[in-house]
């Protein structure tokens, strides 16, 4: 079988998987928020509200059905793109996702490139001598950002650079006199296509925290990766037949070794903007970063069962699409790649 | 290998690039309009009075609208959107309410007895908050275009009080003409000093509206943010990014802080009526708790002054009382105070102590703080004072599943909080004590039994309806009684009172509350 049918199979194969996939995540965020105790009603009503009001209630909001028919109800909404209304406030799901999302993923995709970018300008200490201040400083980095705490180290950098120096704000993502320009949420991008400069800096000055916050402690898995396998590919034998050539020290890391050492790189890129997109709940907590993790967060406070489905489903459902992507990429990237 | 040399000259270059971006943007940034900016924590899912019962969602109404009384810090209630107080007659059972002919709603409408006629319907008809006002009210009457007649079910001394409550706040007809039957969550067009200009769940922009009937705000508008935890809220008051900061889920210590700030002149500190209670809720309808004696063994051995302290540094008062102070009724202490003798002399009288001791598993609420440190505190407190009596075994549980298994009888001790939906006695009394079925002093049907107590006595809630339908004197001796039979029965203890505080810059003046605990946003403004 041709290397293009064959990268064609899988991707079918996986897409054709993704509905099963999305089915069971479905139903087993359904049955888990059933099995959890706690009331939406309450959540809505308190809980002092007399048994007739919040009966009231409960047949209003559909919860008076039994499960199978409340299961039922869902299942079809999903199949019709409709994922029902918050029970909080009536609000469209589609509509909630539809303004947390664009949050979270402007947040995550500026923490991955901070997190490629250092985590791979130290990641290059591998270079340096084995056992050296360099390779240690290196090591110590790419071990200590992985390890550190991530609500920790946010509510520091918070009170270093948002409280004390007074360099950024302390959280949001937006500054409150201003409105934010309309369009597709992405703040950034829609500040730039307005031509809205002051827009555009106080949304880069709100993002910079929280992003290289996230970014840093992320770098560290960068880091480690590039370490390990800048390290295999400087010991194999194609790196010491170019050396043999008589090609310089740069030519055979940035030709030879450092191509081959990306590739695992990248894989660990696709996974980490998956984990990402619903992910960075305690970054969006602290630095009161309205995203899709913060809205998923207070869903699960007040027992607001559709819109939890819903974000766990359209999260589920952009992290497979991710993975394919990445591993589409990989396969085209390495010939030697074989699904 | 390359050299630390030829690494560090590389590096060079965007270290020098991160130290310009960084002093470009090293200074907060100058404000850019003359609104003031006031934080808050929790976001706005709705702006239907109606539907609203977040603190955040009924500060922001109270700005946006008016209610037909309003009740002032010193607790004198005053006419608003009424012209003058309210006429009672024919045994208590009509109230009518002449209002005010000078109040355009924010979309240029009149505001009318009609108006005011369509909102309580609605409220009543769709509120989420509607069993608040009950059976009370049977009907609703406009005899005259500036006149509402209330029709009573029953002579109620709180009603008055309850027409100060922000869910009972107009809103427009014209505005609400489809929204009769339904929630309007992003929009609010009432009467009140400001117009609502932008809305988003985690901010919104309000400007003074010039039609307005009364007092013109004092600043220029306001936005409104919200920050979801405790350190950005401290953090965006103490770097100045905001001009004032709501109090209502900050961390003790950085509300000690704040006040810390306050009194060195950094900051200014306005405080509000405290309103809100934190009480403990016994299981008094199964052992080993249904014993009264253990009950009020229990209540003697909890050391508020201790707790209050090492909690929130006496920023929460201690209470021995259900009803807070400064409303009718809230004054007496019918509660005991900390006698450690005492309680041992009743535990022992329960059949404890000497070599019996009474393990009670403790209930809090684990996202809540202070709730913990409470739990924390008494625990150690009754280690040191009676250790031989008495052992509390802690168990935090969130919040959420706290409330959906109190009416279970789920916990035999819990830490809990409560505040009324208006400032009256009956907001406090009633939740806590109402029973509609009871056997002896248990509770199986009513507001004890949803409370988690079970708790009842004989001629209670006889006492607890007259104290609803007397006035003066006779309604404060009424209240009296039922808090001294709580006293007795110690299903309940109050533990503090928390009061609402609001801090500003040293630029704005102090801020300032009504009688409803919240800040009167539109008397904030710079001061020279």
């Amino acid at each position: 079988m041709g290397r293009g049918r064959e990268l064609l199979r899988y991707t079918g194969t996986r897409l054709a998987l993704a509905p099963l996939m999305l089915w069971l995540i479905a139903t087993l965020v359904f049955l888990l928020l059933r099995v959890a105790p706690g009331d939406p009603v309450d959540a809505v009503l308190g809980s002092r509200a007399p048994e007739a009001a919040k009966a009231a209630l409960r047949a209003r909001l559909g919860l008076d059905q039994s499960i199978g028919q409340q299961y039922l109800d869902f299942l079809g909404g999903l199949l019709h793109g409709d994922l029902g209304q918050a029970l909080i406030n009536q609000e469209p799901v589609s509509g909630i996702i539809g303004k947390a999302l664009p949050a979270s993923l402007e947040l995550s995709i500026t923490a991955l490139l901070v997190a490629a970018v250092a985590g791979l300008t130290v990641g290059f200490t591998a270079i340096a001598r084995s056992e050296g201040r360099l390779d240690l400083a290196g090591r110590f980095y790419g071990i200590g950002t992985y390890a550190l705490p991530p609500f920790w180290v946010a509510m520091l950098a918070q009170l270093l650079f948002a409280v004390t120096l007074g360099w950024l704000p302390v959280g949001g993502r937006f500054p409150p006199g201003m409105i934010p320009p309309a369009g597709s949420g992405f703040l950034i991008a829609d500040s730039l296509l307005s031509g809205d400069w002051a827009a555009l800096q106080g949304a880069l000055r709100h993002l910079i925290l929280p992003a290289c916050t996230l970014g840093l402690l992320l770098s560290g898995v960068f880091t480690n990766a590039l370490r390990l396998n800048l390290n295999r590919s400087l010991r194999s034998d194609y790196v010491e037949a170019a050396r043999s050539r008589g090609l310089s020290e740069t030519q055979v890391i940035v030709r030879h070794a450092l191509p081959n050492a990306l590739l695992p790189v990248l894989t660990i890129a696709g996974i980490t903007v998956a984990s990402l997109i619903g992910g960075a709940l305690l970054i969006e907590v602290t630095f009161s970063w309205p995203g899709i993790a913060l809205r998923l967060q207070e869903s699960i406070n007040q027992r607001d069962y559709p819109v939890v489905q819903g974000i766990v489903v359209v999260v589920a459902a952009l992290v497979v699409l991710v993975s394919v992507a990445v591993d589409l990429l990989v396969a085209l990237l390495d010939p030697r790649v074989r699904y | 290998m390359l050299s630390i040399g030829r690494l560090r000259r590389s590096l060079l270059p965007v270290c020098a690039a991160l130290a310009v971006c960084f002093s470009q943007s090293a200074c907060q940034p100058q404000r850019t309009s003359d609104r003031l900016t006031v934080a808050s924590a929790g976001r706005i899912t709705s702006l239907d009075p109606a539907q609203a019962s977040t603190f955040g969602a009924l500060q922001l109404l109270s700005a946006l609208g008016d209610t037909l009384y309003k009740r002032s810090s010193t607790g004198v209630l005053t006419a608003s959107l009424a012209a003058d107080l309210p006429r009672i007659s024919d045994g208590g059972l009509t109230v009518t309410i002449p209002l005010r002919e000078d109040v355009l709603f924010h979309d240029g409408t009149r505001f009318d007895a009609q108006a005011m006629a369509f909102s309580l319907r609605r409220f009543l008809e769709i509120g989420t908050l509607s069993y608040v006002v009950g059976d009370r009210i049977s009907a609703i009457e406009t005899p005259e275009p500036f006149l509402l007649r209330l029709r009573l079910s029953r002579p109620s001394s709180s009603l008055e009080n309850l027409l100060t409550a922000t869910n009972l706040t107009p809103v427009s007809p014209t505005a609400y003409r489809d929204h009769g039957d339904r929630f309007l969550n992003d929009r609010f067009v009432g009467t009140g000093p400001y117009r609502l200009t932008s809305f988003r769940s985690v901010q919104q922009r309000l400007e003074p509206f010039k039609r307005y009937w009364g007092a013109p705000p004092s600043n220029a508008g306001l936005d409104l943010i919200y920050l979801s935890n405790s350190t950005a809220l401290f953090g965006a008051m103490r770097s100045g990014e905001v001009d004032v900061l709501l109090s209502d889920a900050l961390d003790e210590d950085q509300r000690l802080a704040l006040n810390r700030m306050a009194d060195k002149g950094m900051l200014r500190e306005g405080q509000g009526p405290a309103l809100v209670i934190g009480y403990i809720t016994l299981l008094s309808n199964a052992p080993p708790l249904q014993n009264a004696v253990l009950r009020r063994a229990l209540a003697l051995s909890l050391d508020r002054d201790l707790i209050s302290m090492r909690v929130s540094h006496g920023l929460r008062p201690p209470l021995l009382s259900l009803v807070p102070r400064g409303l009718p009724g809230g004054d007496a202490e019918p509660w005991p105070r900390h006698d450690a003798a005492q309680a041992r002399n009743l535990f022992i009288e329960a059949g404890y102590c000497n070599g019996k001791v009474f393990n009670l598993p403790f209930t809090y609420r684990s996202n809540v703080p202070a709730d913990r440190l409470m739990a924390l505190t008494w625990q150690a407190q009754i280690q040191r004072d009676l250790s031989d009596c008495l052992a509390l075994t802690l168990d935090g549980v969130e919040s959420t599943t706290v409330y959906r298994q109190l009416g279970e009888g789920a916990f035999q001790a819990v830490m809990l909080d409560w505040r009324g939906s208006y400032p009256d006695p009956e907001a406090y009394l009633a939740p806590l004590l109402s029973c509609r079925e009871s056997r002896g002093s248990v509770c199986d049907r009513g507001e004890a039994a949803i409370s988690g107590s079970f708790w009842t006595a004989p001629g209670l809630e006889d006492t607890l309806l007259r104290s609803d339908r007397s006035r003066g004197d006779a309604r404060l001796q009424d209240l009296d009684i039922v808090e001294r039979m709580a006293a007795e029965g110690a299903a309940y203890i109050p533990v503090w009172l928390v009061t609402p505080r609001a801090w500003s810059s040293t630029a704005l003046a102090t801020p300032e509350f009504d009688g409803n605990g919240q800040v009167i946003l539109a008397r904030l403004q710079e001061v020279d």
